[in-house]
């Protein structure tokens, strides 16, 4: 069975369709990369599947279960995570601070009213183990807004792999990057452990490539073509569409 | 060990003060203290949760008016105190419940709304509240050593009563529900998308909000002998508020000490004038313009100044001291 | 109850939701341009009100007295706009406490200049007359006030809607930055909705004088249903307010005379009826301020 599962999804804007029908899926251990102009409607995709915007028509369903009707947040306990394309962080609080309150999220003690947050030995562990995983266990005590834009990037990913999701959605993980860190967050990426499913969208055709199990190209809000890496790199539709034909040669060279 | 130093020391300033003050400053204080307590129960949702609310005084005015109306018929402190917080926070559960689902401005004028409403009806219903005479206070504060009337008794109660609070909000805004809290006042949707649910968070802090409140309200009542509509009415929320502000949004040290200031400079001003209210919103309004994010935070500023200089004395032993500051820094918001 | 004096509590209700409304659209436009909640707005209801008096005092006639209120009124706006809120854009409770502090420091200059015993205009003698049809005995006056409430909503609607001024705000309240980028002063914007917004504060006040008398604490009583009208019209609308105002204003009224002791209940009962079936008001788009 697939892990997500996305049928005839579509949505409107005040009478603008953005998604046409779209059905795509995400197998166990499988990484799957969505790719397609600006405009393509990929990030409202996102947001359709982690219930932040609600649909039309269509259903969304992790490993057989329906979550369209579902609040936003408690498909997290569902198995899903996400990040931003913009950084969406707490900005004013600490690294640390940040990766307590997603270590926290699905913890039973997270109602807790009068323990001290930090008194939680397995939280500490966790967020500990992540920092370090990260390479960001130096910058525990600095403010999210202090650190570098690339870093920045980092902590995205980083809280949404604290959640411990088995399907996880990165949306353009590596934008805004310098050419180092882009590399650096790719091989982070290729280092996730298998449990963890991705959904990607990317715009780098370098880090789609040496990501991909699966590629899904959006346009016009539409499932253009859906496949290996190997058939969307050869297409010659996707090729003029899309690509202008340079950006493909470019990956593969 | 050393972070117990300071606030040891201003419990022990607290407990002794009375002897320096006249019968007038230690009554004043008290009711500082009482103040204080409201106005950390807004500032927990204003400077954590990021509610601004101008209606808290519906909940500081239930309080009050428990004590006085139940207080008839139930004597015993202890059953009124408890039913003050208690009523409060099931009316700011249920009120909360509705009004949480909107934000900014739109939460601030559904709050004020409600607690007019509030008021209008203890100014009406005449024949149960006494209507704009206010209704007297018949019970009379008794934790089972025999009343406590003397302004000196008075002084004591508020003041455990004002240590009791912050020491319960400070551990309550270090627990996990706290920190979400804080979370949430940062930023919604990452909360959401981490697997928080966002409105169970902000229904939380203001249900215990309206608790703490209803305990002000409640000891206001004792301490007063007398409850009137204005307990109820939204200038006064809007003081509260302007309270805050003075003292500092997001921390809990901000709040009693705007709640001093408020009260004491509207004490010493309108002693002299007539036209202290404009006095008082001249200030304001020059507060605004240059309060820099209330006394607290200049405090705050102050503080990281001087141990920032000790650091540059004894550079090696400095790990401690910048902690501290580090900490208490961290739920400030900015100016 | 007898149908006569129904129909005159009727338009009783219908001046005064058109007074509210006259507040609360100048509330809902500053809102919606300037994102601040003016908490003073009913202290400048009030000022407009006291103005028109003075100058009544200096015999002038009840149509100059207004004008000259409006006029000052607009001014003062705009110098609060420029001296003042300008610098608090985005700083939702320094607005607050700014605005409260402008509330404290008008009621007492009311109270200073003059006194606090209750006030009255007298109704111009124009209108000063009763328009008698079939068995009903309307008071012109009142009707007088239903038109101008209307009138008014007719320029905000088209100034809103066919004017270079109204395509300016519409875009500012849509997306801010789009008045810089359009290049246009929107400073000058900024200061001329504030304005806009007092003046009219300042001629519902004069209108509303002989009518609602000049005392101390009207301030507070109109901004507080301003609000209650803005929450159930919804944000951002001065159509929401104008539907708002009238119910408002009706409920008041016919609440006083069938439930005097709980007019105001029924309004705040109405407000949360209104928002449990619609969260962001009547007219509102989101609920997120």
């Amino acid at each position: 069975m697939s892990l997500l599962k996305v049928e005839g999804l579509s949505k409107s804007f005040k009478g603008l369709q953005v998604l046409k029908n779209v059905s795509l899926e995400v197998e166990p251990e499988e990484r799957h990369i969505i790719i397609g102009p600006n405009g393509a409607g990929k990030t409202t995709l996102f947001n359709c599947i982690t219930g932040v915007l609600p649909i039309n028509e269509g259903t969304v369903s992790i490993q057989g279960k329906m979550i369209a009707d579902l609040p936003s947040h408690t498909r997290v306990s569902e198995g899903m995570s996400r990040t931003f394309q913009k950084n969406n962080l707490f900005g004013k609080l600490t690294v640390e601070e940040n990766v307590h309150l997603a270590v926290t999220a699905r913890k039973s003690y997270r109602f807790k009213l009068f323990k001290s947050l930090l008194s939680y030995k397995d939280m500490q562990q966790e967020s500990q183990d992540l920092l370090k995983e990260w390479d960001l266990w130096e910058r525990r005590n600095q403010t999210v807004d202090e650190l570098s834009y690339g870093e920045q990037r980092l902590v995205e990913i980083m809280l949404a792999i604290a959640t411990k999701p088995t399907i996880l959605l990165l949306d353009e993980p590596t934008s805004g990057m310098s050419p180092a860190e882009t590399i650096q967050t790719t091989k982070l990426i290729q280092k996730l452990p298998r449990t963890i499913s991705l959904l990607v969208i990317e715009h780098d055709m370098e880090v789609v490539f040496s990501i991909a199990d699966r590629i899904t190209v959006l346009h016009h809000g539409e499932v253009f073509l859906s496949g290996k890496p190997e058939e969307i790199r050869n297409d010659q539709r996707v090729k003029d569409i899309y690509f202008g034909g340079g950006a493909l040669q470019r990956a593969e060279a | 060990m050393k972070k117990m130093i300071f606030p040891a020391a201003i419990a022990v300033l607290l407990l002794i003060l009375p002897v320096m003050l006249t019968s007038y400053g230690i009554k004043l204080t008290a009711e500082v203290f009482i103040m204080s307590i409201f106005v950390l129960s807004l500032g927990l949702i204003t400077g954590y949760a990021g509610l601004v609310s101008l209606g808290h005084a519906a909940f500081f005015g239930i309080g009050a008016y428990t004590i006085a109306l139940l207080g008839k018929f139930v004597p015993n402190t202890f059953v009124l105190l408890a039913s003050a917080i208690i009523f409060a926070a099931l009316i700011a559960l249920l009120t909360g419940f509705l009004f949480i689902r909107s934000s900014g401005a739109y939460f601030l004028m559904i709050t004020l709304a409600f607690s007019q409403m509030l008021y209008a009806v203890a100014y009406k219903l005449k024949g149960v509240t006494g209507g704009s005479d206010g209704m007297s206070v018949a019970a009379s504060l008794d934790f089972g050593f025999g009343p406590i009337s003397g302004s000196m008794g008075l002084y004591y109660v508020m003041a455990v009563s004002v240590m009791i609070c912050y020491v319960l909000l400070r551990m309550f805004i270090n627990s996990p529900a706290g920190k979400a809290i804080i979370g949430v006042k940062e930023n919604e949707s990452r909360m959401r998308a981490l697997g928080y649910s966002v409105r169970s968070y902000k229904l939380l802090a203001y249900t215990i909000s309206g608790g703490i409140a209803g305990y002000a309200g409640g000891l206001y009542a004792f301490y007063n002998y007398f409850v009137s509509p204005d307990t109820l009415n939204w200038n006064f929320s809007g003081q509260v508020l302007v309270m805050i502000i003075i003292g500092g949004v997001g921390t809990l040290f901000g709040p009693p000490i705007g709640a001093a200031v408020f009260v004491i400079l509207q004490n010493y001003i309108s002693s002299y004038t007539e036209r202290w209210p404009m006095i008082m919103g001249v200030i304001f309004v020059a507060f605004v313009l240059y309060g820099r994010g209330g006394i607290a935070n200049l405090l705050l500023l102050a503080w990281r100044k001087i141990s920032r200089r000790q650091k540059e004395i004894n550079s090696p032993a400095l790990n401690s001291s910048e902690k501290i500051s580090k900490d208490e820094t961290k739920g400030v918001t900015e100016a | 109850m007898d149908l006569s004096i129904l129909f005159v509590q009727i338009i009783t209700g219908l001046a005064y939701g058109m007074l509210l409304f006259m507040i609360a659209a100048g509330l809902t436009i500053i809102f919606g341009l300037l994102s601040v909640v003016n908490l003073a707005h009913g202290a400048l209801f009030m000022i407009g009100g006291y103005f028109t008096f003075t100058f009544i005092n200096q015999h002038l006639n009840f149509w100059l007295a207004l004008l000259i209120s409006v006029i000052l009124l607009a001014i003062l706006g705009m110098l609060i706009e420029r001296f003042l809120l300008n610098r608090m854009y985005g700083k939702e409770l320094e607005q607050v406490l700014l605005t409260f502090g402008l509330i404290f420091i008008f009621t007492d200059l009311v109270k200073w200049i003059w006194g606090s015993s209750p006030k009255s205009i007298s109704i111009p003698p124009l209108l000063d007359a009763s328009l008698t049809i079939g068995v009903v005995t309307f008071p012109v006056y009142r009707l007088f006030v239903v038109v101008v409430g209307c009138a008014v909503a007719l320029l905000l609607w088209y100034i809103e809607s066919r004017t270079r001024i109204g395509a300016i705000v519409r875009a500012g309240v849509d997306d801010r930055h789009m008045l810089s980028s359009l290049g246009i002063n929107f400073k000058l914007v900024f200061a001329g909705v504030f304005a806009f917004g007092a003046g009219m504060a300042g001629l519902s006040g004069g209108l509303g004088a002989p009518i609602l008398g000049l005392y101390s604490g009207m301030d507070n009583d109109v901004l507080i249903l301003s609000l209650v009208i803005v929450v159930i019209g919804g944000l951002k609308t001065w159509k929401g307010a104008f539907i708002g105002a009238i119910l408002v204003g009706m409920v008041d009224t016919l609440g006083q005379v069938w439930f005097p002791s709980f007019s105001m209940v029924l309004i705040f009962a109405l407000m949360v009826f209104i928002l449990l079936i619609k969260p962001s008001g009547l007219f509102g788009k989101g609920v997120d301020a």
